[in-house]
């Protein structure tokens, strides 16, 4: 190898360690929440890493995570191009549908003996087992995943004003299924 | 305090709890400016109904912060293929 690929070599791993290593965990994060399977989201996060790697030297240094969200979310796409152009569906129609249905019953009580915040989680994991796709990965995204309402944006290519009133409206359908449980006061027209 | 600036005042509070009750997912999401924050807190201060409505949804997202931890297991696995390639490149081809 020359001195001036070895060089390059030399600046692109010193920038993958700087830019890249500390984001390894809100990346797997990130993937768990818009793959199937812990297994893809691993495979998909090894892919972002080789891709970052090779982009690394062009890479100007700001916004990191921005940066290696698109990066994942392109991953993401070409791996499953043919079979599932999910990410890019709008879902409003399809939760227009889910509330088309009326409200929801209230879930079973759990046993007596449960603490109240048990019963608690367990409602708001039905929840949001129960919502449209798009609605619950931008909850995943953001209070999961701890990313901004601007980096959901970037991942998902869509308006920061379509991640506020996804996950706003999402975190409705929690809080009403709540209140039908007893969990949350009642809503009064918010 | 006169029955007309009595409901002059409520009539006040009707009104900013019509402009900060769709800003408080965003307010507790740390998403709003500082204008917007002060606003809000101002509101909570004595608005019993938002207060509730805020407590509600700082429940919901605490709940869902601790819902899901990742697998140690592949994440040590990543963060150790990410330092590997930190530390000497991608590994050549096997036939290189």
């Amino acid at each position: 190898m020359d001195q001036s690929a070895a060089a390059a070599d030399e600046r692109a791993q010193a920038a993958f360690a700087r830019y890249v290593l500390p984001e390894i965990e809100v990346l797997y994060r990130v993937a768990l929440s818009i793959t199937a399977q812990p297994a893809d989201a691993e495979d998909l996060v090894q892919d972002t890493l080789l891709r970052a790697y090779r982009a690394v030297e062009r890479f100007d240094g700001t916004h990191a995570r921005a940066w290696l969200l698109t990066i994942l979310r392109n991953t993401e796409i070409n791996r499953h191009r043919r079979r599932r152009p999910d990410l890019l569906d709008d879902p409003d129609a399809q939760l227009e549908r889910h509330e088309g249905r009326g409200p929801f019953s209230a879930p079973a009580p759990g046993p007596e003996e449960l603490v109240v915040e048990q019963v608690f989680d367990k409602v708001v994991d039905e929840a949001l087992a129960a919502l449209p796709v798009k609605h619950r990965q931008v909850v995943q995204l953001v209070d999961i995943d701890g990313l901004t309402y601007a980096e959901a944006a970037t991942l998902l290519e869509v308006p920061e004003g379509t991640v506020m009133s996804r996950l706003h409206r999402a975190r409705k359908r929690i809080r009403d299924r709540l209140a039908a449980a007893g969990l949350a006061p009642t809503r009064s027209g918010r | 305090m006169s029955a007309m600036s009595d409901r002059a005042r409520r009539m006040r509070e009707m009104r900013e709890c019509m402009h900060v009750g769709p800003k408080l997912q965003a307010y507790l999401d740390g998403e709003v400016d500082d204008a917007t924050v002060e606003r809000v807190a101002a509101h909570l201060e004595y608005c019993r109904k938002c207060g509730l409505e805020l407590a509600a949804y700082r429940a919901i997202k605490h709940a869902l912060g601790q819902r899901q931890q990742p697998a140690d297991d592949a994440l040590a696995r990543l963060r150790s293929f990410g330092e590997q390639l930190a530390a000497t490149g991608p590994e050549p081809p096997a036939d290189a």
